[in-house]
Parts: C-alpha cells; sequence; structure tokens
C-alpha cells in the first residue's frame, strides 16, 4: 500500500505560490518522510528551485475564482483522487507548514476519509467561528486524508456535481461567501453522500494564523508573526498561514 | 500606575496569554494518536479507561475512538505504554513552556 502528500500549486499574478511550496515541501521531507507529488503547471515549474525527487503532475488550472478581488486558483481541489498516484493521501494546502510529524499518523487509520472540522486561532481571537456564515457546518479543507476505494470516489464524484452546480447548493445552504471555497464543497458533498447523518472527522484543530497577520519571520522549526504591536511565535506546532505575503518573507 | 506603564503590562499579560493558550493547545495535538489503525486521545480519560479495564476486565475488551467507532483492545499493556508515553512527552513539553511564561511575568 503506498501512501504519500499530495500538493496543488499554482502561481496567479499577484503571489508567488511557488516560493510557498517550496517551503512547505522542505517541511513535508524533514517532518512527515512520505513522497510528495506537486499538482502544477508549466508556467509555476518553470519558477521552482529544484525540490528533489518529486512527483509533477501537470494540468491547467480552472481560472475564474477570486479571493478578496484577487485571482484565486483553488477549483482544482476536486481531482485530487484522479490526480494521486497513492493508495492513501494527504492532501495539505501549500501554506499549510508542517513543524511537527502529527499529520503523517493518520495515514495509517483504517479510516477512508478524514477531515477536520474546526480551526483554533493562534491570536487568540477566535475568529473562525463559522457558524455565522452558512447554515452548513463547515470542514477545513486545508487537509485530507483519503483511501483509493468505491466509498472515496462517490465522495469526489459527489464534490464534483456540487462544484457543476455550486452557486445552487451556495444559496441552498445559504453561504455567506459567494466565491468558490473548498471547505463548503467538501462540507456540502460530505453531508449529501452521508445521507445527512455526519461523518468521521479528523480529531484536530488546524492551528491557524488569520489573514492580518504579518509573518517576520520563519525557521526550521516554527515561525514569528506580527499583529497589531503584538509579535508572538510558535515552536514545533503546525500552522496554517493565511497571509499570502509569506512567499515573500 | 501611569497609562503607558498599564498598558505594557496588560500587553505582556496578554503577550502570555495567547502563548500559554497556544502551547496547551499544541499539547492537545500532540495528544492525539494512532492505534491499531484507530484515532484516540492520549488524554487523563483514556488513560484512566485502559487502565481499569486492563486491570477488572479480561482482554480483549472494547473501547471507542475519536469517532465513536468501536475498537478491540488486546494487548491493554501496550496500548497503556503508548498512551502514557505520549502524554507524558506532550505535558512535559507544556510544562517547560509554562516555566517560561513564568520568567517572563
Amino acid at each position: 500500500m503506498t501512501k504519500g502528500v499530495l500538493l496543488f500549486c499554482f502561481d496567479t499574478a499577484d503571489t508567488r505560490y511557488h516560493s510557498i511550496l517550496e517551503r512547505c515541501v522542505t517541511l513535508v521531507k524533514k517532518n512527515l518522510k512520505l513522497p510528495i507529488t506537486v499538482v502544477t503547471n508549466f508556467k509555476t515549474f518553470k519558477r521552482m528551485k529544484p525540490l528533489g525527487f518529486i512527483n509533477y503532475k501537470f494540468i491547467e488550472p480552472e481560472l475564474g475564482n477570486t479571493k478578496l478581488g484577487k485571482e484565486w486558483n483553488n477549483v482544482d481541489r476536486h481531482m485530487a483522487y484522479e490526480l494521486s498516484p497513492y493508495d492513501t493521501t494527504l492532501v495539505m494546502d501549500i501554506d499549510y507548514f508542517c513543524f511537527t510529524d502529527n499529520l503523517a499518523h493518520f495515514l495509517d487509520t483504517d479510516y477512508d476519509f478524514l477531515v477536520p472540522d474546526t480551526a483554533y486561532d493562534l491570536t487568540g481571537r477566535n475568529t473562525f467561528d463559522q457558524r455565522r456564515w452558512s447554515m452548513i457546518p463547515m470542514v477545513w479543507a486545508t487537509v485530507l486524508v483519503f483511501k483509493k476505494n468505491h466509498k472515496v470516489r462517490k465522495i469526489f464524484e459527489t464534490v464534483k456535481y456540487i462544484k457543476q452546480y455550486y452557486s445552487y447548493f451556495n444559496d441552498m445552504y445559504r453561504v455567506y461567501s459567494k466565491n468558490l471555497r473548498n471547505d463548503y464543497l467538501f462540507a456540502m458533498a460530505l453531508q449529501q453522500i452521508n445521507g445527512f447523518t455526519g461523518y468521521d472527522k479528523l480529531p484536530l484543530a488546524l492551528p491557524t494564523l488569520p489573514p492580518d497577520c504579518e509573518i517576520i519571520k520563519i525557521t526550521d522549526n516554527g515561525l514569528v508573526w506580527k499583529h497589531g504591536d503584538q509579535i508572538s511565535y510558535v515552536e514545533d506546532q503546525d500552522v496554517h498561514v493565511l497571509n499570502k505575503e509569506i512567499a515573500d518573507v | 500606575m501611569d497609562i503607558g506603564s498599564l498598558k505594557k503590562e496588560s500587553d505582556l499579560s496578554y503577550g502570555i496569554a495567547v502563548a500559554k493558550r497556544n502551547a496547551l493547545e499544541k499539547a492537545q495535538s500532540r495528544l492525539i494518536i494512532v492505534y491499531k489503525e484507530h484515532i484516540f486521545r492520549a488524554d487523563s480519560q483514556t488513560i484512566n479507561l485502559v487502565k481499569t479495564l486492563g486491570e477488572v476486565h479480561s482482554s480483549p475488551f472494547y473501547i471507542l475512538d475519536t469517532n465513536d467507532n468501536p475498537v478491540e483492545i488486546s494487548n491493554p499493556k501496550e496500548f497503556l505504554q503508548i498512551l502514557v508515553q505520549r502524554n507524558q512527552e506532550a505535558i512535559s513539553s507544556y510544562h517547560q513552556m509554562s516555566k517560561t511564561f513564568e520568567k517572563k511575568k
């Protein structure tokens, strides 16, 4: 049984995502010690520094989605099932920095599909109280673990179906944000395919830094951020960084 | 106390409180383990349950994982050892962090 990490990375006009990927890959190699496959396009690939032994899958990202008025190429996550060469796959956003090996263990469970449903605000402000923003409990598709089997294929088929009619489902679940978010896409698919009865989750609260935190330093085992006049840091703890200016740190 | 000193003191306390909260969250994340393909928390509740069942119930016995799925535990001694080891690794790290917060006060 093979297992590995699948990452999606596409540069945009505003953000050099390949720089974020380079940091992410280094940490995955160091702490998770798993094979890596990067889904990217040639334009982004040409800008990457050599990252060692890594599989690449080339696709052209589906365009059209935006976040805060900027191009946001996040719409291809529904293809993770077909694109992954592994029997068990950890799909991760490239702005999730693994400073621990915590995620690696979740590839050794007998669960078919696992996703976390909570995020933890490292600034202490509890800004991820998502219940106010939709009628469906959101999941954090930042991190997904899945096996290749009949049940999971059906989950991804449902994801594709909902993506196709996303504006309808978005209205039905009264999701506040109108752009496509994988978090809601997967939450809707899991609710629908599981007959509205709930589903298995990763018991993790993803440690997350909100977009208004400026990352001022990244080391091998942690990072330092500034929020207002407060400077804080974490060490040996995974961090999901929402401020994309991390590409310039 | 002038308002500048008060703000400085308040900021310091806030910074320590957030750092301590984050250190606790880090410990909570570290308490999560995978055993026999199921997910558990190596917290006091699981440790006490496994120890108690190991003492008063013959093996195998059954407990629930974090998604409330039943799991057969056939070697409670081995499982308890893993739970205690991880629990102390996480809490000892939190203890060390707490000491650094004490110094900052």
